[in-house]
């Protein structure tokens, strides 16, 4: 009789650790569709389902070690330049790297061949197809670069290269004097997977052969957010004393 | 008295919050060498992107008005704090702790905001160097 009892205890568990709870969209996949706060929130949910938007960086010590003028090319001085040391001052963009960390919300819509990211900040968004393809011979640069997804198993991969030299992050809020810049040849993996059914772990792999010996991750959380709706963010619209220079009108 | 008490929530939501996040570095627009204090009456507030913009009216100790601009956080990062726009309003006595815009003009990031009643608030950035 126990046995039976223990038997019946097995047959459950796995169903429950599985996630049998987490979204999963008609085809059995997991579901990532929803407004998420990615990895820059703390994920502390309070009262009106809020969060807190944090600066989040890479972390030097998940680094692999440097190549030759790896550390040179990767950390530079400031150049009390703000044009040069934060373009975003100016509404240019984060670049992918920055951007998975931004602490803006993001909203996921997930169809049986392509996944859409539409991030809050400054509009910027990403199409991934999952319908097997991959990527194109002859990437054109971008900011956002060129993504392609597959499942592993109920692990959603994201591949994605193509990516403009720009900032690695925003290290820079940290150390003001200092600021990281990845090659264009970095080549970025993300893995998301549901730990409940309201986060889901997200393992950015970074592997940039300018810089590094090798490839290296670091893992981060989403937080699901069934009230937030994505807002409007028009960096144009007041960008007072751009840059650090005050204009006439900046002085009421 | 159901009004005060939701004030008071969001005024010990403001404090005990971290910063929200700007679109850019502090460094970039602000020098954390020049921190700056001044109280004045707030004289306009501009709830817009990329951050909130308010402007405090100062008056020296000969009568002279001065106008101080300062900046605080993107009004999605204050709203996912749920701080809204009614948090800062015209015609409010404000003590305003933040530091200088790097130009040098009357211009700063908003840091700490204290209201009258002693209500601490803070609007700024993440990035911002917050007074202590």
């Amino acid at each position: 009789m126990s046995r039976v009892i223990l038997l019946a205890i097995f047959a459950i568990i796995p169903r429950v650790s599985q996630g049998q709870a987490i979204p999963r969209a008609p085809d059995g996949k997991p579901n990532f569709t929803g407004v998420w706060a990615g990895p820059g929130f703390t994920h502390r949910v309070g009262p009106g389902d809020t969060d807190t938007p944090r600066v989040t960086t890479y972390d030097p010590a998940k680094m692999s070690p440097f190549k030759p003028g790896g550390d040179a090319f990767m950390n530079r001085r400031s150049t009390g330049d703000s044009t040069k040391d934060d373009p975003t001052a100016g509404c240019l963009p984060n670049g992918l790297t920055r951007q998975i960390l931004s602490p803006y919300a993001q909203q996921w819509i997930q169809t049986p061949t392509q996944i859409v990211v539409l991030y809050e900040y400054m509009h910027f968004f990403r199409v991934i197809p999952t319908d097997g393809r991959t990527h194109p011979k002859d990437v054109e640069l971008t900011w956002m670069g060129d993504s392609v997804g597959k499942w592993e198993g109920d692990t959603l991969v994201i591949d994605t290269i193509g990516l403009k030299e720009w900032m690695f992050d925003a290290t820079h809020d940290s150390k003001p004097d200092q600021l990281r810049i990845h090659s264009d040849q970095i080549h970025v993996v993300e893995r998301l997977r549901f730990v409940d059914p309201t986060t889901a772990s997200y393992q950015v792999t970074i592997d940039d052969p300018k810089i590094f010996t090798a490839s290296w991750s670091q893992d981060f959380e989403m937080k699901l957010h069934p009230t937030w709706k994505i807002l409007e963010f028009v960096c144009e619209e007041n960008n007072r004393c751009m840059f650090g220079k005050c204009s006439k009108s900046d002085v009421q | 008295m159901k009004a005060k008490l939701t004030l008071l929530a969001v005024a010990a939501l403001l404090v005990s919050s971290a910063p929200a996040y700007s679109h850019h570095s502090f460094s970039a627009e602000y020098d954390a060498n020049k921190p700056i204090t001044v109280t004045g009456v707030v004289k306009k507030v501009e709830w817009q992107n990329p951050h909130i913009w308010f402007y405090v009216e100062v008056k020296d100790e000969n009568g002279k008005l001065t106008t101080w601009g300062f900046s605080g956080g993107p009004p999605g990062m204050l709203a996912r704090r749920g701080i809204t726009r009614d948090v800062l309003k015209v015609g409010d006595t404000v003590k305003v702790e933040g530091f200088r815009a790097k130009d040098g003009s009357n211009n700063g990031s908003g840091g700490n905001v204290t209201f009258a009643d002693g209500r601490k608030v803070f609007a700024g950035s993440a990035e911002d160097v917050v007074p202590r």
